[in-house]
């Protein structure tokens, strides 16, 4: 699986790497970083932002950003939790991503969770409260409209998302290895 | 630029066809999306597998729909799932804005759409609770008690003449002319066989032998012997003129509408064909439409003799329970790296490109090999995308891919090589390698330790992959003594050999094959042909064939490709094509 794959390079010196393996750009904006919770060996890229401060009102500690292994977050794209009225008040929920997901350069994701081996295309707006399952693709330049469900093994595509096609059945390893590829070949030049 | 492979359906696998030939019955598919029936040995598509459907479900609720509802809900989900009719997004539950006496917000219930804040109030649609809205919505319509009413002194009507016709047929014997001049007698007679026979109600069977009879009657000339029931008239209840329909004032705007596109005009055929039959064709009077249900495909495999599932999902997870795809048995290939070669050197070697003798495959093969040795400068590394010129030679890496725990022997040929056709003549393919191996698929960390002790052994695979190369022929350049012993061996004992394996090297370079883990590179040069015009597609086909070793289990009947060499029944050979389209000339 990718064999002429090309490497990714960055300056070195560009990206912070952790114990777990993550990768995080130094010029990428992470706010609320004690409520930001990353699996490891995920890369974070330069320019995106991830809102940890939009925690919920009460007082206690509270996750804001949960995140897999080998996950992206694309550069310029920005993670933030979702938030609604509740009881009268305004109150912001958690975002939870999952293992081997992908989120293309210059996405807005406000979702409430997304599943394992999920792949977001570039230019995405990903609504609030949007669930997507386990293995999806959305292609880029969608919008999924507020609250939008994506089931398993679907492809979304438009504006607004709509389901257009289902995924092979394979899809689940092929997702994987092109997570863990992504990993390998991203280093300091 | 892809790599699609062959799915010859329930054909014996054969040469495929050139690309241009449209009598190729094959198709090609990715190799990500193809199947593997290990009874029959044979790749399965999603064009030729046998499907079944395992679970219904709705993919805004994700409520797994039992089969027994499907029929009933009409393949549309019965809970509150809605889509905008707009839009087409799944519409949300809101509640009134005004809050009700407890402080929360209430009932009325509407449904909006959260992708255009299209509203149900537009269509009057609002409701007690906000579950349910499906069946509070078939409650609330109306419509459907108007022709319920309908259809009932409709069936009145009728049920009077068929209870009028049961009551006479005691008169079972044929006394003629009253059976003759009344059908119906007949008919009902039949009728009611046919219940006593069946133990149902068999209403249609009136209008049906109604129906046979005529032409006969018509045809022996004998019609004033016929007569029929003397059935009233029915008076419709609702009556489509006193409505007004016939020529309503409003038609006048209507036509007036129809220039009209957009939100105040009609409504796009997209949004209205999948709607009922009398639904109004203006936008306005598009009503949220339930959410069709999606299903998850049990797949089988198509040989009338086989039917083995091939996919059988999980309805809980993700997961299947049973999963026979392509991509566990056959080698991904890639192509990538391109080069271009650069005129200078080339210019002698081209004209004799017709006649491709081993002879000069091999001096070719050497020279290739100093290339990369010595001068860099004789080949130069193109983009993938950018169009291909005509007249060029361009040198490709084929990458192929072990899935199996086992390493395997490939080799590589054109299909039809002494045919040529239109398409072919664009391009001329040279596989400089045909024969090579492939490491076993590992675990990760058995790769790193090969890599350690790699060192001096490397002439082992050296040597024999010189004697691969020259199958048939004498092992001719063997780099030392230890590289001749295993190059005069057959080369199936070398690939089978659980010690070849620790001799091969992580990474080593052998004529022409670049070795990493469970992948291996060759090269491959195309010519494309002076004669390929601006906007043809290069396409090739390639045969692949590697030889595995396979289960004991497997009985050596069912394989169709047999093993080679007659005492080593493990090892067995499967056959493919793949097609490789390398884009347009420029």
């Amino acid at each position: 699986m990718g064999a002429f794959d090309p490497i990714i390079t960055y300056e070195k010196g560009t990206y912070i790497e952790t114990d777990t393996g993550n990768k995080v750009s130094r010029k990428a904006t992470i706010i609320g970083a004690t409520n930001i919770i990353l699996g490891g060996k995920s890369i974070i890229q330069t320019g995106s932002i991830l809102r940890g401060d939009l925690r919920r009102s009460t007082a206690g500690q509270h996750v804001v950003i949960t995140m897999g292994r080998y996950c992206l977050i694309g550069e310029g794209s920005i993670v933030r939790p979702p938030g609604k009225m509740y009881k009268g008040s305004f109150t912001f929920y958690p975002l939870r991503i999952s293992d081997f997901v992908h989120i293309g350069p210059n996405c807005i994701v406000e979702a409430a969770s997304i599943g394992s081996g999920v792949e977001i295309g570039k230019n995405c707006i990903i609504g609030k409260f949007v669930i997507i399952k386990d293995l999806a693709v959305i292609l880029p330049d969608t919008v999924l409209p507020e609250g939008t469900v994506v089931p398993s093994m679907s492809i979304w595509s438009g504006n607004p998302g709509k389901l257009i096609d289902t995924l092979p059945e394979t899809y689940q390893e092929t997702m994987e290895a092109k997570c863990k590829s992504y990993y390998q070949r991203f280093r300091a030049a | 630029m892809s790599i699609s492979y062959s799915c010859s359906h329930l054909d014996p696998p054969h040469a495929s066809l050139p690309p241009s030939y449209p009598s190729s019955s094959s198709s090609y598919h990715r190799l990500d999306r193809l199947y593997f029936c290990e009874e029959c040995d044979a790749v399965r598509c999603d064009q030729c597998v046998a499907i079944e459907i395992a679970s219904y479900f709705c993919p805004n609720c994700l409520f797994d729909v039992p089969s027994a509802n499907v029929r009933a809900d009409k393949n549309r989900c019965a809970r509150s799932c809605f889509s905008c009719p707009t839009c087409e997004s799944s519409l949300s539950i809101q509640a009134s804005d005004q809050p009700s006496e407890s402080g929360q917000p209430g009932p009325p219930y509407t449904l909006i759409c959260p992708g255009c804040k299209w509203s149900s109030k537009e269509v009057g649609w609002n409701y007690e609770k906000p579950t349910g809205i499906a069946l509070q919505l078939q409650k609330m319509n109306t419509q459907s008690e108007i022709v319920q009413s309908e259809f009932d002194s409709l069936k009145d009507h009728l049920e009077s003449y068929i209870s009028l016709s049961t009551s006479n047929t005691t008169t079972s014997a044929p006394s003629s002319v009253r059976s003759t001049r009344n059908p119906s007698r007949q008919i009902s007679h039949l009728t009611q066989m046919a219940q006593k026979a069946l133990h149902r109600d068999v209403g249609g069977m009136v209008a049906y032998s109604a129906r046979v009879k005529r032409p006969s009657t018509t045809k022996d000339g004998e019609k004033e012997k016929y007569g029929w029931d003397e059935l009233a008239v029915y008076e419709a209840k609702e009556n489509w003129r006193k409505d007004g329909m016939g020529s309503s004032p409003n038609q006048v705007d209507v036509m007036k509408e129809l220039g009209v596109s957009g939100a105040d005009g009609v409504a796009e055929l997209g949004k209205r064909w999948g709607k009922s039959w009398d639904a109004g064709k203006m936008t306005g009077d598009i009503l949220p439409q339930r959410i069709p249900l999606q299903t998850k495909l049990t797949k089988r495999c198509p040989h009338p003799n086989c039917r083995h599932l091939l996919i059988q999902p999980d309805t809980k997870s993700v997961r299947m329970k049973i999963k026979m795809v392509a991509a566990n048995y056959l080698p991904l290939i890639e192509i990538g790296r391109r080069r271009r070669r650069l005129p200078s050197n080339d210019i002698a070697e081209l004209p004799e490109l017709e006649e491709t003798t081993s002879e000069e495959l091999e001096r070719r093969r050497r020279e290739r090999r100093r290339t990369r040795a010595g001068i860099p400068n004789k080949e130069e590394d193109e983009s993938m995308e950018s169009p291909l010129k005509s007249g060029e030679t361009y040198s490709f890496q084929l990458a192929l891919t072990n899935p199996l725990y086992d390493p395997i022997q490939i080799r590589l040929t054109r299909p039809n090589s002494t045919s040529s056709t239109s398409s072919q003549e664009r391009c001329n393919v040279i596989i400089p390698t045909p024969h090579f191996t492939i490491n076993a698929l590992k675990d990760a960390w058995a790769y790193d330790e090969e890599y350690e002790d790699d060192g001096n052994n490397d002439f082992f695979m050296g040597g024999s992959e010189a004697g691969f190369s020259e199958e048939g022929t004498t092992t001719t350049t063997t780099t030392g003594g230890a590289g001749g012993t295993i190059g005069k061996k057959s080369r199936l004992s070398i690939l089978g050999g659980g010690s070849s394996t620790k001799k091969v090297r992580g990474r080593d370079r052998e004529n022409g094959v670049e070795k990493k883990s469970n992948t291996s590179k060759v090269n491959l040069d195309i010519e494309i042909s002076p004669n390929a015009r601006k906007g043809d597609a290069i396409k090739f086909d390639l045969e692949i064939r590697y030889t595995y070793r396979s289960d004991e289990t497997v009985t050596p009947t069912d394989t169709e490709g047999k093993a080679k060499g007659g005492k080593k029944e493990e090892y067995k050979d499967f056959t493919f094509w793949i097609r490789v389209d390398l884009g347009r000339v420029e």
